[in-house]
């Protein structure tokens, strides 16, 4: 088998994506999806933060953007991802200003406490620009 | 007497949509944001009715545009009922531009989720 058909046929079974990320899956994932359109909530800026049991100061751990899927793989890793109360900062405003609209909410901020890091933890984002919902899924 | 608690121009109902029963005794703040020195300022504090209301959250007066965040208390709410819950508390965070409206938000709430609409 040639070297180009060898690589036509390993970006079949394992798109480029998934090559590119060492180990394992970030435990924590979240998925934002527009509601009012019946899209993915794609190019929305985010971040996240854990909170210093001590101090009550939230520390960034990453920021990114939504991919065309509405996901933002690589949120953190599993070293990091210890017991602890933790928050997702979304900036739906700007979100939907970036679409030529306003938005009710300047950002969706949900904060969560992770008990048992040994679980895998999703935490989507349903948004219109008057309604929002999350759940906790796996 | 409760319809004229009720006209004023901010109104919350936090429904229990695990239990399917208002949410009721649960903690709540209303503030708004100083935009000037960028902090938040506490404008009143409540406890939700038996049906799962909180009246006179703001008055006419001081309901002017800016950025407002109603603060519910679900982590303790769960708490008193002897269970735990995936949220310490809900902030929920939105922009008034038009004050003369009127602005309803409700949160529907169990342990796992919780969801949030403008109403009127």
């Amino acid at each position: 088998m040639s070297a180009s058909r060898l690589k036509q046929l390993k970006s079949q079974i394992l798109p480029d994506k998934i090559i590119a990320m060492a180990g394992s899956p970030s435990p924590l994932t979240t998925h934002v999806l527009n509601t009012a359109m019946g899209v993915p909530g794609s190019n929305m800026s985010l971040s996240l933060y854990r909170q210093d049991p001590s101090t009550n100061a939230w520390n960034l751990i990453t920021t990114g953007t939504t991919n065309d899927d509405g996901r933002c793989p690589g949120l953190i890793t599993k070293q990091s991802f210890t017991s602890g109360v933790y928050k997702m900062h979304f900036e739906t405003a700007q979100y939907w200003a970036s679409m030529g609209e306003t938005c009710f909410y300047p950002h969706v901020e949900i904060v969560f406490t992770i008990n048992d890091p040994g679980q895998k933890y999703h935490i989507p984002l349903l948004l219109s620009r008057f309604s929002y919902s999350t759940y906790r899924g796996s | 007497m409760m319809a004229a608690a009720e006209s004023g121009p901010l109104t919350t109902h936090v429904l229990n949509t695990a239990d399917g029963v208002p949410a009721a005794r649960m903690a709540l703040s209303l503030h708004r944001l100083d935009s000037r020195l960028m902090i938040w300022t506490m404008l009143s504090v409540g406890t939700t009715n038996k049906d799962g209301r909180c009246p006179g959250l703001i008055s006419r007066e001081t309901f002017t545009p800016g950025m407002y965040k109603l603060r519910f208390e679900t982590g303790s709410y769960w708490d008193s009922l002897g269970q735990t819950s995936f949220y310490p508390y809900v902030e929920v965070v939105f922009t008034i531009s038009e004050p003369e409206q009127r602005f309803h938000l409700p949160l529907l709430m169990s342990r796992f989720s919780y969801s949030t609409y403008r109403g009127s």
